[in-house]
This record gives C-alpha cells, sequence and structure tokens, in this order.
C-alpha cells in the first residue's frame, strides 16, 4: 500500500516535471545575425517556409498553384506593389492611359519563360483571356479585353469602365503565364521555377537563374503548409523552418535564435467587423443598433493588451499609406459605453432582466461569425469584443469557421448578423477593399466581389462612390473617391467597424538576411532572402 | 484515440470481464468496493469533482467569463490562484464552471446513453423476433462507424454546440450498451425467476421492470461508469475541435484550444485545463475498475 | 472455414446497406436547400423560384428520397460518389488519395501499442503486485486518461523542439509517421495493456495451465502457447475495434501534426456541410470497419475453433 502510493506520487510528480520542463524551457540564446552585407553565407541556400492550410484551388473553373493565396513567386505580373503601396514595373516597363478606357503597356524586352521561350504580348493576352473565362475578375475583363498591339506592347480594356485597373493587375491573380501551359504545371518568369506541388504538403520552387531581375541567391524554396498555427510555431522552434507567418498571440513565444520580423507601422491588415442588415438576420438593419456597435468596442484596448502591440488603432480599413492626407477625413468612433447605451435607449431597445435588451419582444441577439482568412488570427479578440457588448446589453454568440473557404460558404448563405474579417489591402487600387466588400453585386461580375457585395451593400450612393473612384484620373481624386466610400461606410452608414491594423507578423530564424515582410500578405517577394551561416 | 476511447474501455470491459458476475452477489458490491483501495480514490475523485461542480458559484473566486485586458497571462497569484487567461479572465474559477459542463455533459449524454441503450436492448433481448433481428442490425450499423467521425458530422449538420455534440454522442454510443444489454438479458431470460415468473401470469412489462432490470442492470452500470472517462474526453476533443462549447463558455477542452499559442509564454493556460480533465478521466478509470473487481471477485487485487 | 466467410460476408450485405442509407440521411436531415446553396454560392443571393426550381430538377432534387437514394447508390457502387461542393474534385478521388495515409498511421500507431502493451501487460500479470506491476498499470492508467491533443503538444516540445530528435509535423520522409504515431499508440498501448493484464490473469488461473504446469511444459510455453493464444481473442477484439476507429481518421492527431490524411479532410468538408464528401466518407469508412471486423471474425476462428459455432454470431 505504501509502495503503492510513492510509485504513484513518483509518477505524478514525473509527469508534472516533464510538463512544467518542456513547457517552460524556451529555446536556448545563440549569437543572431541580422546585419546584411557583412554577414557570410551558408553554402547551402535553402529555406524552408512553413505557411497556413493549403488554399491553392486546382479545379476545371480556377487554378491559382503557385499564385493565390500564397505566392511562390513563379510568376510575374504585369506591375507590382512596393511595401509602401506603390504601383511599380513587373514585366510592363511602362504604361500610359489611353482616354476613354484603356491602358497601353509596354512589355520588358529580352525576359524568357522558365522553358527558355521568349515572353511576348501573345502570353498575356493568352493570361488575360483564361481570366475572363472565370468571370473577369476584379479589373473586369473580357475575352476580348487584351489585344497585342504588337510583340511587345499590349493594350487592356476593361468591359466597364475602371481607371484603376493598372493597381488591380498587381495582385498575384493577374499573373502572367506561358500560353497554353498547363496551369497544374505553373510555367512562369519569376524568380522561382516550379519544382512540385503536393496537395496539403508543399509547393517546392528552386532559383531561376535566368531571372530578368537577377540570380536569386536562394537555390531553393520550400514552403510547407501547416494548418495548426501552433503547430508552425512549434516546427520554427525546432528548426524545421525558417520563416513562419504565427498569430499575434504568438509573438512573446519566438525569442533566442529566432526574432519577430513585422511589417511597417501604416501599412497593415485591417481588422474589421460588418454588420449585415439582410432579412433573416435584420437587426443589422436597424441603424441605431449598427451605430451602438461602433461605439462599443474598445478599439485601444484590443490593440495594446489583447494584442500586446502588435497593432493600431484605425477608423479605416484603407491604410494611410495609400489613402494619404484624406485618410483623416474619417471621424471614425470609438468606445463610448454611456452613447452606445443611450442610442439603444432612444430607439427603444430596453434592458429586459438579464441585462439583454429587448424590443417588441425581440432580443437584441446577434450572431458573430470569425474566420477569415481563419479563426487564429483573431483570437482572442472576438470574445473580448462580446464582453463589452454584452456591457451595453448585445448578446453576441460566436460562431468560428477554421478556414477561409469555410468562412466564404457561411457568407455566399448570409448566415450571420457579425463578420469578422481581416483584409489586406492586396492591389494597389485604394478603393479596393471598400469596392470589392460593398459595392452592390453585378448580375455575371466578378464572382468574389458579388459573393461579399450580396450581404452587405449599403445601395446606389455607395455604388456611385465607387463608380467616381473607379472613374477618376489622378491620384488625389481616386483617394478623395475612396475616402469618401469609407465615410459613407463608417460615419454615416455604420456597416463596417474598422477596429485595429494589424501588422503581418513573422517569425524568423537570426540565419535569414534581407526578408522584407510585405504588408499584405500575397504580394510577397523572396527572391531577395539569403541564408547566413 | 479521442472518440475511439470510449468505444475502446466498454469492448475491452466486456471482453475482459466476459462473464460479468450474475447479481447474485450484489449485496457485498458496495463494501467491496470501499475495500478496493484504488476504486476508492477513483469514488473519491469522482465525487470532488462532482461536488465542485455543484458548489461552482459558491467556490469559484471570480466570474468566469469576467473580461480584464489589463491583467492578462498573470502567472499564478494570491488574486487568481492559478493565474489568468488570454483574456485576463481567472483560470480557477473557469476550471471550477468548466467542471460542471464537463462533468454535465458527459454526465447527461451517459445517461441519455442508458436509457436507450439499455431499454433497446432489453426489448430486443426479451421479445427477440423481427423487432430484436432489426434493431440489431441498427445496432451493427452504427458499430461500423467511427464513433467521432459520426458525431462530428451530426454536430457538423446542426451547427456547433454543446447539445449538437452530446446529440451526436449519444445517436451511436447508445448501440453499444444495447448489445451487450440484450445479451444480458438473453442470458437472465433463462434463469428460474423470469421463468416463474412468467409462469404465474406477471405481464411483460412487470417482469422487464421488476425482475429483469434490477438483476443485469449492475454491471451495465459497471461499463458506464468505465465509459465515462472516455466520453469526457470526447467531449473535450469535439470543443477542442470548435464544434462542441462556444466562447465565452468556460469548457475544459476549449480552455486548451485557447491556451495553444501560451504553451512556451505561459503554460499555466495548457497545464491546468489538461491536468483537469486527466485527473477526473483517471478518477472514473479507478472508479470503473474498482466496480468491475467489486462485481467479479476472482480478479480483484 | 470458406462457407463460414462466405456467411460473414452474406451477413454484411444487409449492415452495408443500413451504412448506405444512414450516409445518404445526412444530407435529408441537413438544414437548406442544396439547390440553393449552389445557387448562392454562383452568386445569386435571392434566387428566384424558378430558378430554384429549375436547379432542383438539375441537381435530381425534385425527385423523392427513395428514388434519390438509389441512383446515389447505383452511382456509387459504379465508383462515383460525385464530385465535392467545396474543392471540385472527385469525391472518391480525393479520398482514395489521403487514405493511405490515414492507414499507415493507424497500423502504425495499433502496431506500436501491441508492441508496448503485449509485453508489458503479460510481466505486468506475471508479476502481479510486484513495483513493475504498479508501475505499469499506473502508466496505463494516465495513458488511458491524457487527451490526444494535449499529449501532441507535449511530445512535439520533448522530442522536437527540446531534443530536436525528431520533425514536428508534415508527411515529407518516413520519420514524420513517429510523433503522430506515438501519441495514437500512447492512449492503445494503455488501454490494451490494462487489457492484456486482466485477460492473463484470467487465464493464468484456468485448470489448462495448472495441467500443462504439471505436465512440466517449460513455463514460456504455458505462456505463450497457451494462455497468451487464448487471452489474444479479447485483445484482437480490441485491437480491431480501435483500427477501425483510427482508419475513419484520428481527426485532431491528424491536424496538430499537419498529416494529409482523410480525417483532416473529412473534419474540412462537415465544417463546409460539404454533402457528398461527408456522404461519401461514411460509405468509404463504413466499408473499410465491415472488413476490418470481418478480418477480425475470421482471426477468432483462426485463434479459437469453437467461435465456429457463432457464438460472437449470436
Amino acid at each position: 500500500m505504501l509502495r503503492k502510493r510513492r510509485v504513484l506520487r513518483a509518477a505524478v510528480m514525473g509527469l508534472v516535471a516533464l510538463i512544467v520542463a518542456t513547457a517552460c524551457s524556451g529555446t536556448t540564446g545563440g549569437p543572431g545575425a541580422t546585419g546584411t552585407a557583412k554577414a557570410e553565407l551558408a553554402a547551402v541556400q535553402e529555406l524552408t517556409v512553413a505557411t497556413a492550410a493549403d488554399g491553392y484551388r486546382n479545379d476545371d473553373k480556377r487554378t491559382t498553384i503557385g499564385m493565390y493565396p500564397l505566392n511562390a513567386n513563379i510568376f510575374d505580373t504585369l506591375v507590382t506593389l512596393s511595401p509602401d503601396y506603390q504601383v511599380m514595373p513587373g514585366l510592363a516597363t511602362k504604361w500610359e492611359f489611353r482616354s476613354p478606357n484603356t491602358y497601353r503597356f509596354t512589355l520588358r524586352s529580352g525576359v524568357k519563360f522558365h522553358d527558355g521561350t521568349p515572353f511576348t504580348s501573345k502570353d498575356v493576352v493568352w493570361s488575360i483571356q483564361r481570366i475572363a473565362k472565370q468571370g473577369g475578375g476584379t479589373v473586369g475583363v473580357s475575352e476580348q479585353s487584351a489585344v497585342a498591339v504588337d510583340d511587345l506592347t499590349v493594350d487592356i480594356t476593361p468591359k466597364g469602365q475602371n481607371l484603376r485597373a493598372l493597381q488591380q493587375l498587381v495582385h498575384p491573380t493577374w499573373s502572367i503565364a506561358k500560353a497554353g501551359s498547363d496551369a497544374a504545371k505553373p510555367m512562369g518568369t519569376g524568380p522561382f521555377k516550379f519544382v512540385e506541388y503536393v496537395k496539403d504538403q508543399r509547393i517546392v520552387v528552386e532559383a531561376n537563374d535566368d531571372y530578368w531581375g537577377g540570380k536569386p541567391t536562394l537555390r531553393k524554396i520550400t514552403f510547407r503548409f501547416i494548418p495548426d498555427a501552433n503547430t508552425r510555431v512549434l516546427a520554427l522552434q525546432a528548426g524545421e523552418v525558417q520563416i513562419s507567418d504565427i498569430p499575434k498571440e504568438s509573438a512573446k513565444t519566438i525569442t533566442g535564435d529566432f526574432t519577430v520580423s513585422r511589417s511597417k507601422v501604416g501599412a497593415y491588415e485591417a481588422i474589421y467587423v460588418k454588420i449585415r442588415p439582410k432579412e433573416g438576420y435584420d437587426l443589422g438593419q436597424d441603424k441605431a443598433v449598427r451605430q451602438a456597435l461602433a461605439y462599443a468596442i474598445d478599439k485601444k484596448q484590443v490593440v495594446e493588451s489583447v494584442w500586446q502591440g502588435n497593432a493600431e488603432v484605425i477608423q479605416t480599413m484603407i491604410p494611410p499609406a495609400i489613402l494619404g492626407s484624406e485618410a483623416g477625413r474619417i471621424t471614425g468612433t470609438d468606445r463610448d459605453v454611456a452613447k452606445a447605451k443611450k442610442i439603444l435607449d432612444d430607439a427603444g431597445w430596453k434592458a429586459a432582466s438579464d441585462g439583454i435588451r429587448e424590443k417588441n419582444g425581440r432580443k437584441l441577439q446577434l450572431t458573430m461569425v470569425v474566420g477569415f482568412p481563419n479563426a487564429d488570427t483573431h483570437k482572442p479578440m472576438p470574445e473580448f469584443a462580446q464582453a463589452q457588448l454584452k456591457e451595453i446589453g448585445i448578446d453576441a454568440k460566436i460562431v468560428t469557421t477554421p478556414d477561409t473557404a469555410s468562412y466564404e460558404a457561411r457568407l455566399a448563405k448570409g448566415d450571420g448578423d457579425l463578420w469578422v474579417e481581416a483584409g489586406s489591402q492586396n492591389d494597389g487600387n485604394p478603393c479596393f477593399l471598400p469596392d470589392l466588400l460593398f459595392s452592390s453585386p453585378i448580375p455575371g461580375g466578378d464572382e468574389e466581389s458579388n459573393m461579399y457585395g450580396n450581404s452587405f451593400a449599403p445601395g446606389e450612393s455607395f455604388d456611385a462612390t465607387i463608380k467616381r473612384c473607379r472613374e477618376a484620373t489622378s491620384t488625389a481624386d481616386v483617394q478623395k473617391a475612396a475616402a469618401d466610400a469609407m465615410k459613407l461606410l463608417v460615419d454615416e452608414q455604420f456597416v463596417v467597424i474598422p477596429l485595429a491594423g494589424t501588422y503581418r507578423i513573422n517569425g524568423i530564424s537570426k540565419k535569414v538576411l534581407d526578408f522584407v515582410v510585405h504588408p499584405a500578405g500575397v504580394q510577397q517577394r523572396w527572391d531577395s532572402v539569403k541564408l547566413a551561416k | 484515440m479521442i472518440g475511439t476511447k470510449s468505444r475502446d474501455t466498454l469492448a475491452e470491459a466486456v471482453a475482459d470481464a466476459d462473464a460479468l458476475a450474475p447479481a447474485s452477489s450484489r449485496p457485498g458490491v458496495l463494501r467491496a468496493l470501499l475495500g478496493h483501495r484504488t476504486g476508492v480514490v477513483g469514488l473519491v475523485i469522482v465525487v470532488v469533482v462532482a461536488l465542485v461542480a455543484l458548489a461552482a458559484p459558491l467556490l469559484a473566486p471570480d466570474d468566469p467569463t469576467r473580461v480584464d485586458a489589463l491583467r492578462r497571462l498573470a502567472p499564478p497569484s494570491p488574486d487568481a490562484p492559478l493565474g489568468t487567461d488570454n483574456l485576463g479572465r481567472d483560470i480557477l474559477s473557469r476550471l471550477i464552471w468548466g467542471a460542471r459542463l464537463s462533468l454535465g455533459t458527459a454526465g447527461l449524454a451517459a445517461l441519455l446513453i442508458l436509457t436507450i441503450g439499455v431499454g433497446l436492448g432489453m426489448i430486443a433481448g426479451f421479445y427477440g423476433g423481427l423487432l430484436d433481428d432489426l434493431l440489431m442490425r441498427v445496432v451493427d450499423v452504427l458499430l461500423a462507424f467511427p464513433a467521432l467521425i459520426l458525431a462530428l458530422a451530426i454536430a457538423g449538420v446542426l451547427g456547433p454546440s454543446i447539445a449538437s455534440v452530446m446529440i451526436g454522442i449519444v445517436t451511436v454510443a447508445w448501440a453499444d450498451y444495447a448489445r451487450v444489454m440484450r445479451g444480458q438479458v438473453l442470458a437472465a431470460r433463462e434463469r428460474q425467476y423470469v421463468e416463474a415468473a412468467r409462469a404465474t401470469g406477471v405481464r411483460d412489462a412487470r417482469i422487464l421492470a421488476r425482475h429483469l432490470l434490477p438483476n443485469v442492470l449492475p454491471p451495465i452500470l459497471v461499463l458506464a461508469s468505465l465509459e465515462m472517462g472516455g466520453l469526457i474526453l470526447t467531449i473535450s476533443g469535439l470543443s477542442f475541435l470548435g464544434l462542441g462549447a462556444q466562447p465565452p463558455t468556460p469548457e475544459w477542452g476549449a480552455m486548451l484550444n485557447d491556451g495553444r499559442a501560451f504553451i512556451g509564454s505561459a503554460p499555466q493556460l495548457m497545464l491546468f485545463p489538461g491536468l483537469a480533465i486527466s485527473i477526473v478521466v483517471v478518477g472514473f478509470n479507478l472508479l470503473g475498475d474498482g466496480l468491475r473487481d467489486a462485481f467479479d471477485p476472482h480478479l480483484r487485487d | 472455414m470458406l462457407g463460414y466467410i462466405a456467411r460473414r460476408l452474406l451477413y454484411l450485405v444487409p449492415v452495408w446497406i443500413g451504412i448506405s442509407i444512414l450516409a445518404f440521411a445526412l444530407s435529408l436531415i441537413a438544414p437548406g436547400d442544396p439547390a440553393r446553396q449552389v445557387l448562392q454560392q454562383g452568386g445569386i443571393d435571392a434566387p428566384s423560384p424558378e430558378q430554384v426550381t429549375a436547379m432542383r430538377r438539375e441537381l435530381g432534387l425534385d425527385q423523392p428520397g427513395p428514388v434519390r437514394y438509389v441512383r446515389w447508390l447505383s452511382s456509387a457502387v459504379r465508383g462515383d460518389l460525385g464530385r465535392s461542393i467545396r474543392t471540385g474534385e472527385p469525391v472518391l478521388q480525393s479520398l482514395a488519395d489521403r487514405f493511405p495515409r490515414t492507414a499507415v498511421l493507424a497500423l502504425i500507431a495499433v502496431t506500436l501499442g501491441l508492441l508496448i502493451a503485449i509485453p508489458l501487460g503479460i510481466i505486468s500479470a506475471l508479476f502481479r503486485e510486484s513495483s513493475l506491476d504498479q508501475l505499469a498499470r499506473i502508466g496505463a492508467l494516465v495513458g488511458a486518461s491524457v487527451p490526444s491533443f494535449w499529449l501532441a503538444y507535449l511530445l512535439i516540445l520533448l522530442f522536437a523542439v527540446r531534443l530536436r530528435l525528431l520533425p514536428v509535423a508534415g508527411a515529407a520522409e518516413p520519420r514524420n509517421v513517429i510523433l503522430p504515431a506515438l501519441t495514437l499508440a500512447i492512449g492503445a498501448a494503455a488501454s490494451l495493456t490494462r487489457l492484456t493484464r486482466s485477460a492473463m490473469l484470467e487465464e493464468l488461473v484456468q485448470d489448462y495451465v495448472r495441467t500443462a504446469r504439471a505436465k512440466g511444459l517449460r513455463e514460456r510455453a504455458v505462456i505463450v502457447g497457451h494462455a497468451l493464444r487464448n487471452a489474444l481473442t479479447a485483445i484482437v477484439t480490441v485491437t480491431g475495434i480501435r483500427l477501425a476507429a483510427l482508419l475513419g481518421g484520428a481527426v485532431i492527431v491528424e491536424t496538430i501534426f499537419a498529416w494529409p490524411g482523410i480525417g483532416k479532410y473529412v473534419v474540412d468538408s462537415i465544417f463546409n456541410r460539404d454533402y457528398p464528401t461527408i456522404q461519401g466518407f461514411v460509405l468509404f469508412t463504413g466499408t473499410i470497419v465491415l472488413l476490418v471486423n470481418l478480418t477480425v471474425d475470421v482471426s477468432y476462428v483462426w485463434l479459437d475453433p469453437r467461435v465456429r459455432l457463432g457464438a460472437r454470431n449470436r
């Protein structure tokens, strides 16, 4: 009996010791090389990167291997987006706008595809036509939109009036592939050549030494799909991968041989809550409810406490880097409990005995859907927001979806009141996010845009502002129209609450040099990266 | 591992003690259990946790859903004995309230499983014939499924909530009990007291309730206690996948899920809920072992 | 023996049909109209009744349930489980692509579990109440009580992050299987050890063991040749059940270790309410489980000819 107890105790102690030892020990610190020029380069330049679940589509309708959402730098686009949101030359060296609705691109000469065939205007025409067959994408192209003027000149004329085409073409879905190539074997002009793609496991690329932008130092990159964010962090700490995007909550865990790399202030991924004012979830039709929601959440605490400073308070989803000085015109909202309560009181929403407000026998209960691009991105903000909504008498039920696909499936059904998303400024068009998320659906238009617009479009006056944005010719006018659109959404209609601008956070090994985090994940470049000894 | 567990302990117990002793030895069972050292440990653990769950409002030092962003991830202190989580909520209070949910859900699920399984198993065994055949085919179909997946599918169809998890589990898990119960009834039916009751013209329902049930139920209860641990693991596993308890409800599996990101920086978030689940499951396993041994004296320690 | 197998196979037919009905029924109890869902995903927010009717006809939903079931089943037997709503891939193809990896993981985990459990269980039974027995029993108790998702992270922290002996996640190299298999094996080993121990204890007090000993047979021959062989029936039963469950996908472990098996895939489908995939999955794994059960039943006959009388058959 006594002996047994001793054995038991020893076993329990052992287990606890094991847990504590493994859990508490960080990685041992080592001399980290963060400099660039002076560091000696490693002989083997092979990088392994951990990314979230495999999001590539590969079906008859749409194939995005190597392009989106993970940009493996196999392809180039005509124009690219710098980390401070400037449109830069890519496969096109020059462009000119030709009234009323055409962009003429002068293509880079001497560029070769990975199989050695020269890149010409017919590849551009073919790639644009492929998107036209899939519905026309964000630009809204038809099969006649792209016209080869000569071997190195292409005209692109969108179906409808759209002067933002240039800024939209930076998005990797507008990648230029070799005419007639098989999408399952990506053939591009980018700094890396496709080696293999194993669904749900990895995509591997190797250096393209003939790259027009210069030979990359890295010889090979393996991108591994690891759906569990915590496993990604552990894979980084175990030295299995050298770069991984990590949840904001894990940033503190990254110490020792590893460091955290953030995109810079002012260029962020916006976290926002959209309010669906459509049938089935009609509580959002009540403007007072929307307005009260906007005043309920303490953005400062979200940023400083919940996310430990890995974000900034925002009043617009469009980063100031791209909205310019117009950003200041959007007043926005911040936590004001008294005001929120008064708005609800005045609108006839009275608190019942359980503290939850009621009107005409209907409880103020809202469903909050969290999951774009995945639920981990937002943790634990939704629960924090839930607690704050409760304080003003709103009962929010949280529903999480694990990944983008399931979030969008739910969105297509419109099943929910509040929609928590992270929106990246993925192209150079200031109106990108408001247009994508709030424009009224156009029959036969871009599928993705229609899906979002279906649920949230505020209607005619917003659409008119977006139209102005699409048709503006000067940067100042575009920014003005974009700001007007945001003002309408945030200050007048309260259909979206911008909460926080989060910096893209990557945990990286200190051996990784010259890795510049792009604020838009899909624009991430890998060809400057090197590995130190 | 999760989900297979519940199925497993049951099969294990059946395969293991094949002949759970007939009810003749019952008067000695409680005494035997109390004399069974590890069984008593199990009993104590289960009773203590059950009491904690019942007295949660009295015991919990704090509101388990009170968010306080200013004291997030605090290490254990007199203010928060087990520290606070990523939203500054008191972990001890969440564990205590979580006991209510974890134990309550598992207990209610077990009750439903027992009622349905025992009821249908008795009917099948007692009446036999076409009804028996039909029921047993249904049982065979259900047993041919990985339990977790079917529970997942049902919970997925009904939408994520603790109730749909329970419905999912019950839909699958009663089949095991029905099969075991039917076997017990078949064996008991041949015994004299049933024959005697029948001969004196007692109604079927009465025979079932008064004569058969008390004799065949105890071994089933042993199985149930052995399965409780597995049930708790299954429920917390489904919550871990996000299908069970929805935020901010404190549930142990969901707490583990929330704590994952802090395994390196604030281990209390994963350590304590994990220990809580393990301890309760150990408790039920020990209790089940003790009960089994008490019924089956020649295996007793 | 062949006759027995034939009889068992025949018996499986109605059970298999039952499984197919259950699989099909999942789509009937599902909320929402699939036709509306397809239209909405195609970008039509509020489809007109005419559109819905047309789509229902196109999808064959205007037919009564039994007709749809027969249609679905007849294409299923021909190897066509339809296409996934979520990915557009043929369901059978995506299940067949992923299943081998789940099978490998399950087989290794169960084998590992048996390799730990049988020797440990025998030793534990032979040296009953010794410290070794106590330790084995505590180990088994703890192993059966720890949540797998918790264990998974602890094993990664210890073996991959601290000791750097094993890879964290993925399926790129053979070594990748070790940690997920170990996570699953610990659970399996725990219950199998308990089972082996008590089955052996039961056998060791039987008359035939005493007789064998009295006849002067060597101890090892008695244990391995007689007691273990008889105890195996119980072990095979539980092993079969556990294997069958793991073949359905160890969902959590596959997700944590980024093991691209069937479990992770079907959970994603469940979250997406991708009914063709869920139905196909249920039918697919149900069939596999039936085959595993058949194998277990056949092995009984091999282990213990008395079973042929139909004890398990009822």
